[in-house]
């Protein structure tokens, strides 16, 4: 038997699993290549088996009938807390931040509550995966890519340490700090951050060298994927200062650098787009940050970075809110990002930025099944989500906020 | 037996009444000057005759033959300064930085955190500068140099921080200085900021004033109606955070910009209070919000200025930039919209800023003769104490400087400056602007 063959009866025999299943006659927009009309899409075992014009369903896998639907890869958000917040004002539900200045060895992931009452609520909107990013300190930890849906953490665990977020030292400005003392403190700052890398690589080399005296350090241990180029180094970086200091530190330190929260970076633009260096762009509908910007200085950053030629995809930094995600990307598209960045910035973009590009991000073959049904575009508020699939398996739409409506619509 | 004589000679001193040495000569003339009378047309040239500390007579008088006579040739008398809002004679009072925000008056001993309006939380309304004024303070001499005679001075600390009142800048005793108490009561927005107890925000700043006069209406009707019948009747305690709210001719409350000229006047309207603004550093942005409240203002002679130690690259607002450069223009668009208003000089760093801080705004279009009277007759009326103070003119206080060359100009030279009618003579006849150097 030839190996394909074998992998279509394998699947076959498994159809009747709950992560097999045909689409038709729906509209798909795989992101990565042009949307076409009335098309089949083939999902088995939770992978993508096939999208064409006409697909036959393999004997027994389920037909869903997609007519006047629309089928587009799950989205990703880049920046939450989601699963590590649940009441922002009541401490004991937070769990973003841990004490210590450098805690290179957490992993954000492992602190995600699967039960997290704000999951259905953004998985609701059509978002699949999210990153998870701890705060607090210097290095906060492991920020970690987690889709949504899973008993457990490690069944959410897409990929634990596709980051370590850095909370890379500012001048802060303080009332009644002069601005020399703030210098000071930020150079200090600085030199510690500096002296500490100098020791995850003195622990490599020893590491390497293997002598009998040399003893594992974890956290050590965790600064290895980031000094070996694995993995970048998400850097908090606002304005244009900031920004060169981070780009010009990583340069030296080399190491891979996406910067996340940019919001004025000035001439630094043309660098990043030089040194591709990703960006994560904070809350689109925000407000200008500096009084005299104009109105719509965050809703037109993307295109402005677009129009740069930096890579970026969008981050909803909080928990509930990430169910705005798309209409960040839609605010972005009404000041001037052409629409199909967009709608990549939310799916594709983030997949590549994280290096999951091979198993999800667009509706392709062999990657996993994450996919959204709308019933329209998914940019426009009016679109409902009508089905939701993770690793091809269908997701309840039910939230507290659908309880709430019917219970209330139901109020005698 | 000649040491005991000697010992009893000084005693004797001691204990003669403080002012009989100084008061010699209690009458003074100076005559032929050019007398800057302010609440009159200016007499070219004439005489001011001083006696036992008012003035007797302002023109064409003549000298009586025990007066001593000062040639006032090529001199001009103005009345005396007067710094409508500074704690001159208060050493210990945090400066004024004129702004009431918060920061501008901190406590010094922070106070325990406050439940609510009834611990009664950054109110000492009970303190009366007039009882707490001290000779020593050094900037007294310092601003009699600059041609300051009085001042209206202030407790500055907390919300309700307490009564003014106008002085003399000298005087044998510190009672002596005294003119006029209370002057008003001086607040600020002053709070800690969140989780220092109440009041913690400019909300609850504002929520605890109304409280506090509230209080103190309650307070004062229980204490009327006790003091006509106390026969038969539970008395009213004694609280003496409202006695000094009630006793206030006048409030004087912090404004910079026209959202808080609004937000102070309707205040002011609603609690039936009458009301000084000061600050007034954005006052050439909306003159006409005060001429509608027909407000009274106090304008900061300290014009804003970039903050010492501020980030070289930090992005400043058009507004601020526009008010450290347009907050000068502010006097001439009172003068324009007829808003009554004073200079203070209390946040000036010293008293040798204040003729270039004056200069400024009359380059950005205050009349010499408005800026003279913005320290002089102003200050007095926006007190009451126009009947005493404020001009050259029979029967008030003696207070004068007098000067070589127009007040506030470059090389002006203050000559003489007198107080209650005794004369002082800055050390070495400097230009005004650096009298104290």
């Amino acid at each position: 038997m030839k190996p394909v063959a074998l992998w279509i009866a394998a699947a076959v025999l498994s159809a009747a699993a709950d992560n097999s299943f045909l689409i038709r006659g729906a509209a798909v927009y795989p992101v990565s290549s042009p949307a076409i009309e009335n098309a089949s899409l083939l999902v088995l075992d939770g992978r993508v088996a096939a999208v064409g014009p006409k697909i036959a369903a393999p004997k027994g896998v389920r037909v869903i009938d997609g007519k006047g639907l629309r089928v587009y890869p799950g989205m990703i958000d880049s920046a939450t807390e989601v699963g590590m917040s649940e009441i922002g004002a009541v401490g004991v539900t937070n769990d973003v931040r841990e004490l210590g200045d450098f805690k290179p060895q957490l992993r954000a992931g492992i602190a995600v509550n699967p039960s997290s009452e704000h999951i259905p609520v953004i998985r609701a909107n059509g978002i699949t995966a999210a990153m998870a990013v701890p705060d607090g300190g210097v290095i906060a930890g492991q920020a970690s890519l987690m889709r949504l849906d899973g008993w457990t953490w490690e069944e959410m665990a897409v990929k634990l340490d596709a980051a370590l977020h850095l909370n890379f030292p500012a001048i802060a400005a303080r009332r009644n700090t002069p601005f020399s003392e703030a210098k000071r403190e930020y150079n200090r700052d600085l030199k510690q951050l500096d002296e500490y890398l100098e020791q995850a690589r003195r622990y490599q080399t020893a590491r390497k060298a293997a002598g009998p005296g040399f003893r594992t350090n974890l956290q050590f241990e965790a600064m290895l994927p980031l000094l070996e180029g694995k993995v970048p180094l998400m850097v908090t970086a606002v304005r244009e200062r900031e920004i060169k200091a981070a780009v010009e530190w990583a340069e030296k330190q080399k190491l891979r650098l996406v910067l996340s929260e940019v919001r004025k970076p000035g001439a630094m633009l043309a660098e990043l787009k030089a040194k591709n260096i990703p960006v994560i762009l904070g809350p689109v509908q925000d407000l200008p940050l500096d009084h005299d910007d104009p109105y719509d200085a965050a809703f037109t950053l993307p295109a402005e970075l677009y129009k740069a030629g930096v890579r970026f995809a969008f981050g909803s930094f909080g928990n509930q809110f990430s169910r705005n995600l798309p209409y960040q990307a839609a605010t972005a598209v009404a000041f001037g990002l052409p629409y199909e960045e967009g709608l990549k910035s939310v799916t594709l973009y983030p997949a590549e930025i994280w290096g999951v590009s091979a198993e999800m991000g667009s509706i392709e073959k062999a990657k996993w099944a994450d996919l959204m049904v709308t019933d329209g575009d998914p940019l426009e508020v009016k679109t409902q989500v009508r089905r939701l699939f993770i690793k091809g398996r269908e997701v309840d739409l039910e939230s507290k906020h659908t309880r709430l409506y019917k219970k209330y619509l139901a109020r005698p | 037996m000649k040491y005991r004589v000697l010992a009893l000679a000084c005693s004797a001193l001691v204990f003669l009444p403080g002012g009989i040495v100084a008061e010699v000569p209690s009458v003074i003339a100076i005559r032929g000057a050019r007398i800057v009378t302010v609440s009159g047309p200016v007499i070219p040239r004439g005489t001011v005759i001083l006696r036992d500390g008012l003035i007797e007579a302002v023109g064409d008088a003549q000298p009586p033959p025990e007066a001593w006579v000062i040639d006032g040739e090529g001199l001009t008398v103005y009345p005396g300064l007067l710094d409508a809002l500074s704690t001159l004679g208060l050493p210990d009072m945090p400066r004024l930085n004129g702004t009431g925000r918060p920061n501008a008056a901190r406590p010094r001993s922070a106070p325990a955190p406050a439940r609510g309006p009834e611990d009664r939380p950054l109110n000492t309304s009970y303190l009366r500068a007039a009882g707490e004024l001290s000779l020593t303070d050094r900037r007294l001499e310092a601003a009699r140099n600059a041609g300051f005679t009085g001042a209206v001075t202030f407790p500055t600390e907390g919300v309700f921080a307490g009564l003014g009142a106008v002085i003399d800048l000298a005087g044998k005793r510190p009672g002596e200085m005294v003119v006029q108490s209370p002057a008003g009561l001086y607040l600020t927005m002053y709070n800690g900021g969140f989780g220092t107890g109440y009041p913690s925000s400019l909300m609850g700043v504002i929520a605890y004033i109304r409280q506090i006069y509230l209080d103190a209406g309650q307070y004062k009707a229980a204490r009327d109606i006790y003091a006509a019948h106390p026969n038969g009747l539970k008395r009213p305690g004694y609280d003496k955070w409202l006695e000094g709210v009630l006793e206030a001719p006048r409030v004087l409350l912090p404004a910079n910009d026209p959202k808080e000229f609004e937000r102070m006047l309707r205040l002011g309207e609603e609690l039936n209070l009458q009301v000084l603004l000061y600050g007034l550093a954005e006052g050439f942005r909306a003159p006409e919000i005060l001429r509608k409240h027909n407000a009274r203002v106090l304008v900061n002679l300290r014009w804003p200025e970039k903050p010492r130690g501020a980030d070289p690259e930090a992005e400043e607002t058009l507004r601020v930039l526009e008010t450290r450069d347009l907050a000068p223009s502010t006097p001439a668009a009172l003068v324009k919209a007829g808003v009554k208003f004073a200079f203070y000089a209390g946040a000036l760093e010293k008293p040798a800023d204040l003729a270039p801080a004056v200069r400024r705004a009359m380059i950005a279009g205050l009349s010499h003769d408005d800026a003279v009277r913005a320290m002089t007759l102003n200050v007095a009326e926006l007190y009451g104490v126009a009947d005493r103070l404020g001009s050259v003119e029979k029967g008030k206080i003696a207070n004068l400087v007098v000067t070589r060359g127009d007040l506030f100009r470059d090389k002006t030279e203050v000559k003489y400056v007198f107080v209650d009618g005794m004369k002082y003579e800055p050390e070495t006849p400097a230009p005004a602007a650096e009298v104290t150097r």
